[in-house]
């Protein structure tokens, strides 16, 4: 990175998180800290809940993922449109018309305070997980691709992130993530319209489409019913709707998004307009990726995109058959490329038979070529030690490296640590609300004044944050990043979304029937998770169904009609 | 706890969406849905005419 490129970077991130604090300034009740000053608009709040979700991994390794397996991924946000329109119909009113601070304390009225504990719990376990997992993903990306010292980029970033969201609250999160997301799309716009100018100049628009269908990458949607088929329409549209339900329905740091709202009709569009960009949004990311598969045809790719496997490979030069993988990729890839100019210009003549046994042979080289790089990758001592060294994140961060200009190497940079401190900001305060309302004013401190529970709120988001970083210091991830993510949240999410339809939509379970019921699927998924290879999809299903049926059957073994009000009784 | 203000007490389903071409959330639920529809359709035709 150069300096014009520095500057750009920590510019912006600096200049973000100072307005932040400025804007913020002053704000002191419980009530503005922890809900914003309830103004609030759609428009603000959509953009919150989105960059709230989307955060650096989504935009460093969803373009890998797009490069490497094609438009597949996209699958697992079929469930967005539906869960959101759930949410808005059953989940916002309740959350709204009971003022809470939290989603469990919707729980608390329902069931009984231990029901909102577990919610909480369930909440503080996978967030405070996953928080750590915000904040390392892009760190150990960037520091790989740049040479910066990781301990020191988590700590740096998780550090200011920390300091604007204890300072400024949920108003600060909103604030700073509207100009945030701006930093992101401004970036994301910029790398795709300059990749869209490299691709080779004889190449239209449908070439370029022919070329990666071609190549199996434009194969969005599968309607295979395999189970064990990870993306599927099937999976992302049921599997994915209770995802995405129990993520935006349950999870706090979404929650205190669009209930912060002027009132129901902004939090309603906030998330509404969520639910008509999600998709759209996921494949031009997606979209991305392919072009970049295109762009590598024509140009020679680097046998590997993770720039430790590459640095072993200069160290290692005197090995011969090392060099030796290297050299036969290259001649792999050269001759592949040849035959693709054929094939382009084959078409361009109308010469189909020509066109079809070029790209036959282009095909047949493209797949020596990966199985050398496959072969090569075993050599690795990250695969000989056990570990994944997996391309996939490093893909879209090469290409920015090697191909882009410098400023806009900054404003990618920048782009990435704005998705970063976007999200992680929002998990934070929403953490440090959490425990909050949830542990110290409900079980520590029941007389605590609304200035004690500010003073708490900021201990406790800075206690977290601290958490997260110190996870960061420590992690080791065995998956692609956004998958690792993904797999965390749909291990807890299921029961999480099984206590709020039981106490939304079945009367007659009670606070002691749907806490044991709660306990007991948690364990199931646990031990189904360690024990099957399904898809990941499928275990929010699996845990809320589990949850809601066995309340049924414990509370009907319990022998006795709940005294609970229904949840539209609730107030 | 606190208990739910006057405002948000009269908040309901009738509340009026602001949209000038969606005047009932109904109408705001079935383009979202008719944008998924839209955008599987699309994503599907991809699939069948590259693959």
């Amino acid at each position: 990175m150069s300096a014009l490129d520095f500057v750009v970077l920590i510019g912006s991130m600096l200049g973000i998180a100072g307005y932040g604090i400025w804007r913020t300034r002053g704000r002191r009740s419980l009530e503005t800290y922890l809900h914003g000053d309830r103004k609030t608009p759609w428009f603000a709040i959509g953009l919150s809940v989105m960059a709230t979700q989307a955060s650096a991994i989504t935009f460093l390794s969803t373009p890998g993922q797009g490069y490497l397996g094609g438009l597949g991924f996209v699958q697992i946000y079929f469930g967005v449109p539906l869960a959101l329109i759930i949410i808005a119909v059953f989940f916002l009113p309740i959350f709204r018309r009971l003022n809470v601070y939290t989603a469990y304390e919707f729980l608390g009225r329902r069931f009984d305070g231990k029901t909102r504990l577990l919610g909480a719990a369930l909440f503080l376990v996978q967030r405070g997980l996953g928080a750590g997992l915000t904040i390392y993903a892009p760190a150990i990306v960037l520091t790989t691709v740049f040479g910066w010292p990781l301990d020191l980029t988590i700590i740096c970033s998780g550090l200011l992130v920390i300091i604007y969201t204890v300072a400024g609250g949920s108003d600060a999160v909103t604030v700073t993530q509207k100009y945030q997301i701006g930093i992101i799309f401004a970036g994301m716009v910029t790398a795709f319209c300059l990749l869209v100018a490299k691709l080779p100049s004889g190449l239209s628009f449908t070439d370029t489409l022919a070329l990666a269908g071609g190549f199996q990458k434009l194969n969005a949607v599968n309607f295979s019913t395999s189970i064990h088929e990870r993306y599927t329409f099937w999976s992302g549209l049921l599997g994915g709707t209770f995802l995405m339900l129990s993520y935006f329905g349950t999870d706090q740091s979404q929650v205190q998004r669009y209930i912060s709202g002027a009132s129901l009709r902004e939090g309603r569009l906030g998330l509404m307009f969520n639910a008509v960009c999600k998709i759209p949004m996921q494949f031009s990311i997606l979209l991305l990726g392919v072009l970049i598969f295109v762009f590598y045809q024509f140009e020679p790719p680097p046998l590997f995109f993770n720039p430790t496997s590459t640095q072993y490979l200069v160290a290692h030069n005197a090995d011969e058959k090392l060099r030796a993988y290297e050299a036969d990729f290259n001649s792999a890839h050269a001759q592949a490329r040849q035959q693709l100019e054929g094939w382009v210009k084959a078409r361009h003549d109308g010469d189909q038979s020509a066109a079809a046994a070029a790209f036959t042979a282009a095909s047949a080289a493209h797949q020596q070529g990966e199985q050398i790089r496959a072969a090569a990758s075993d050599e690795m001592p990250a695969k000989k030690t056990g570990a994944t060294a997996n391309d996939a994140d490093y893909v879209f961060i090469t290409f920015i490296l090697h191909q882009l200009p410098h400023g806009v190497i900054g404003l990618l940079v920048a782009a990435f640590f704005a998705a970063a401190l976007s999200s992680k900001s929002a998990e934070l305060n929403a953490l440090g609300s959490c425990t909050t309302i949830d542990f110290y004013r409900h079980l520590i401190k029941r007389d605590a004044t609304d200035a004690a529970c500010v003073i708490a709120s900021k201990c406790f988001t800075a206690f977290w944050g601290l958490v997260a970083i110190g996870f960061a210091l420590y992690a080791h991830l065995a998956e692609n990043l956004i998958q690792a993510v993904n797999i965390l949240g749909s291990i807890f999410y299921g029961v999480m979304l099984g206590l709020f339809v039981v106490a939304f939509f079945v009367r007659r379970v009670g606070g002691t029937a749907v806490f044991w019921a709660a306990v007991a699927a948690q364990t199931l998924v646990f031990i189904l998770y360690f024990s099957l290879t399904i898809s990941y999809l499928w275990y929010p299903l699996i845990g809320c169904a589990a949850c809601v049926l066995l309340s049924l059957i414990i509370q009907a073994a319990l022998g006795e009609t709940s005294k609970s009000a229904p949840a539209s009784q609730v107030s | 706890m606190k208990h739910p203000t006057a405002a948000e007490s009269s908040e309901s389903e009738t509340e009026a969406t602001g949209l000038p071409f969606f005047h009932s959330w109904k109408g705001v639920y079935l383009f979202v849905l008719g944008s998924f529809v839209f955008w599987v359709a699309l994503l599907v035709a991809l699939t069948k005419y590259f693959s």
